[in-house]
């Protein structure tokens, strides 16, 4: 175990390295594209025993990487904002397949009008995509997210989204502890699965009749919904052996007693918990809940976390237009049945900064509302 | 050496029970390619007839790893798998992907010329029956001029892209075109082309009578005329070094177009033009007419 | 009830070959003539593997033939010959 200084981007390929990927497929783009350097650079260096293969778009990135998984090897790949969108047909085509591919995602703001800047619009494009989505709150978590999502992607047959966002993470330099090779080596065994296999022949994604495709889309949000207990149990493997507990679905801080809560995912999650100790200290009674898996979205967890709050805030990256902020929209949903008020806002998007002092003034500002409100309320325009 | 019938693979790894229909161009050339390629082959075919008659729930007539991708990412996938069978020290694979001309030339090419330019170990065929058959027969860039099609009535305007004249500036190992009707021909060829060690392109022409407008029985017959005609030249470029392994008898031109539906309404002065252009690109005095 | 399918979406290979599409398209049949001289072209031919060659014989799978006729219009010797399946009102399937 060692402590060094490492970015958002360099933690997910120090995820990667500990992994021992095989096969790497990657197209650059903006912010993510130092992720994959590092990894190319492992591999140059003969620090890595893995295959990169330099596609000529991120649409064939996802494709070489499902490509390589269907022939059994462990495959990453990272992209952002507009690749993202681009591989979109094969994001879903991948879980279709359910191919434990991991990708991490810089996220980052789509374009129109271009931007190249932080928010989590791109991850939430795809959450209808039936990959397993975490969101990290600072570059330890990166690392860490990075390996369990390999231990959650192969024991159910999934692919796993590692989203960080685009420069305050991806570009940010903090502390990250490296965890030991052979005890990794011990939690993250391969399971090598080869579907495309010279000595066991089978034709791959036949066709499928109405007789077929909904009994495998059924089978497909049954993986879905049993990932609520894997990805419980691997955060809590990993903290037994590492020591470091990422509490699973979603954690929940300073909530014994709380009364007002921040809901929030992402780096957000990392600047709430800091104005949530400042409020405490004044006597205040807030607390934070932190969404760590996006999908499967963790209905029955957020209801027992928020069952006693009086008023809940939630603060979202995004915009789903004509209806809200995405996180916002699901917690409302997760709460049906119960009459907790709840404010959600959208802030920060395509890079302007959310700091301490804007959550704090969104704070203020939902005690203030006493109308919930229908959709999202913007914040800092 | 010349190859015989008799001493081919009796292995039948692609073909019994599809679901195409009878008189299937594309399902002709996969049984000949597999003859060369064998068993301890993995193929890629994007979305296509190909991949349709494939098989369908759970069932294929594939005998080796079939995998049905997505539209344009065939070649990409092959490279992903090309990856992992090294990463795991697996030899002696032939890593192909196989789509229909809109999956190589058109919608399928960015992975192609993606794939072709890292000279991954790989086959890459296209099997071209000049339009996109699996949605009904529409026009795509190997439709010939003047070609009609389900949503062309009056026949393309401009000239089919020349696929293997691109492939071929991408200076890969191998780059060959072929036609079901010269099955050893065609089969020599991917013989070749799995014994290098980088990126091969193999042009089949496959016709299609629905499309066509062709008689079921006389697929082989148009695939034969095209390249006697002249219009379809059978080749290879070796390493860059290119030579013609079918000298055509150059039959009139308009023995295989014009009994065609898809060219019956041809004017002889297209082709006469046509006629014209085969003489001056085989040197024998279409100027002068 | 929900079917017991493979986590991948996938078939056994081979597995059509037990249970071929199309046998009931076919309204027309091969006949190998006496005057077949076995030069196995239409063995290439032959889209389905309905006609392939065993030990230097030529053997015709009707349950995998479509009845396209590529077979016949190709053999140079004319030994192969297509017949309707349905002869009179009420036909017959063979």
């Amino acid at each position: 175990m060692s402590t060094t200084l490492l970015t958002g981007s360099e933690a997910a390929a120090y995820g990667a390295r500990l992994a021992r990927i095989e096969v790497l497929a990657y197209y650059p783009i903006t912010p993510a594209f130092p992720a994959m350097e590092r990894v190319s650079k492992f591999i140059d260096d003969g620090e890595l025993n893995t295959r990169f293969v330099r596609v000529e778009s991120d649409h064939s990135a996802l494709a070489a990487a499902l490509g390589a998984s269907l022939a059994g090897s462990r495959t990453f790949t990272v992209t952002n904002s507009q690749g993202l969108l681009y591989m979109t047909e094969v994001v879903y085509h991948t879980a279709g397949l359910r191919q434990p591919v991991v990708m991490a995602v810089a996220n980052r703001a789509l374009s129109a009008p271009h931007s190249r800047f932080p928010e989590q619009g791109d991850a939430i494009s795809q959450g209808a995509s039936g990959w397993i989505q975490l969101f990290c709150e600072n570059n330890q978590e990166v690392l860490d997210n990075m390996l369990q999502a390999f231990k959650i992607a192969e024991t159910i047959r999934l692919p796993v989204m590692v989203n960080y966002e685009g420069y305050i993470q991806s570009h940010t330099l903090e502390e990250v502890e490296i965890p030991d090779e052979e005890k990794i080596d011990q939690f993250l065994p391969l399971n090598r699965v080869r579907t495309l296999d010279v000595e066991h022949p089978q034709g791959v994604n036949t066709v499928a009749s109405p007789e077929f495709y909904m009994d495998y889309k059924f089978r497909q949000n049954e993986a879905m919904e049993q990932a609520l207990t894997v990805i419980n149990n691997v955060a809590s493997d990993y903290a037994k052996e590492f020591g470091r507990d990422w509490s699973g679905l979603i954690e929940a801080y300073q909530m014994d007693d709380a009364e007002h809560v921040i809901v929030a995912m992402g780096s957000m999650v990392s600047d709430a918990r800091i104005v949530v100790d400042e409020l405490r200290k004044a006597g205040r009674k807030v607390g934070l809940v932190k969404v760590r898996a996006w999908r499967p979205f963790p209905v029955e967890a957020l209801r027992e976390a928020l069952k006693n709050v009086q008023l809940i805030t939630v603060c979202d990256k995004n915009i789903v237009y004509g209806l809200g902020g995405a996180l916002g929209t699901e917690v409302k949903s997760a709460l049906y049945g119960q009459s907790i008020r709840l404010n959600s806002y959208i802030l920060g998007l395509g890079g302007r900064d959310v700091t301490t002092e804007e959550i704090k003034k969104v704070l203020e500002l939902s005690e203030k509302t006493e109308q919930q409100a229908i959709t999202s309320e913007w914040f800092g325009l | 050496m010349a190859i015989s019938i008799a001493d081919l693979s009796k292995e039948e790894l692609f073909g019994q029970g599809h679901a195409g229909c009878g008189g299937c161009g594309a399902a002709v050339a996969g049984r000949q390619a597999m003859k060369a390629l064998g068993s301890r082959t993995i193929i890629t075919i994007p979305a296509s007839c190909m991949a349709t008659l494939g098989g369908s729930n759970l069932k294929t007539t594939w005998q080796i790893p079939f995998y049905h991708t997505l539209f344009e990412m065939a070649p990409a996938v092959s490279s992903g798998i090309r990856a992992a069978l090294e990463a795991q020290g697996i030899e002696d694979v032939n890593v192909v992907s196989w789509a229909g001309d809109a999956g190589t030339a058109d919608i399928g090419f960015q992975s192609l010329t993606g794939a072709a330019e890292r000279n991954e170990h790989m086959i890459h065929v296209c099997y071209d029956n000049e339009m996109y058959m699996n949605t009904g027969g529409q026009t795509g860039s190997q439709t010939p001029m003047y070609a009609i099609t389900s949503n062309m009535s009056k026949g393309k305007a401009v000239k089919k892209k020349n696929m293997l004249a691109i492939m071929q500036a991408h200076e890969i190992d191998y780059v060959a075109s072929a036609s079901i009707a010269y099955p050893l021909d065609l089969i020599a060829k991917f013989k070749k082309a799995a014994e290098k060690p980088g990126f091969s392109y193999i042009h089949i022409l496959a016709p299609c009578h629905r499309g066509w407008q062709i008689p079921a029985e006389k697929t082989i017959e148009y695939a034969r005329l095209a390249v006697e005609s002249g219009l379809f030249e059978l080749y290879e470029v070796d390493e860059g070094v290119r030579n013609r392994t079918f000298e055509p008898t150059f039959i009139p031109v308009a023995d295989y177009l014009t009994t065609q539906g898809r060219f019956k309404h041809l004017t002889s002065e297209q082709v006469v033009k046509l006629q014209k252009s085969i003489n001056v690109y085989y040197g024998r005095g279409g100027d002068e007419e | 009830m929900v079917k017991n399918l493979p986590v991948v979406p996938t078939a056994k290979a081979g597995s059509l070959v037990e249970t071929p599409t199309g046998i009931t398209w076919r309204i027309q049949y091969p006949e190998i003539l006496a005057n077949c001289n076995i030069c196995l072209e239409c063995t290439l031919f032959c889209p389905d593997g309905a006609i392939v060659q065993q030990e230097g014989k030529l053997v015709l799978t009707l349950k995998l033939c479509k009845g396209c006729g590529i077979c016949a219009n190709e053999c140079e010797e004319n030994a192969i010959q297509m017949i309707p399946e349905y002869s009179g009102v009420k036909g017959v399937f063979r």
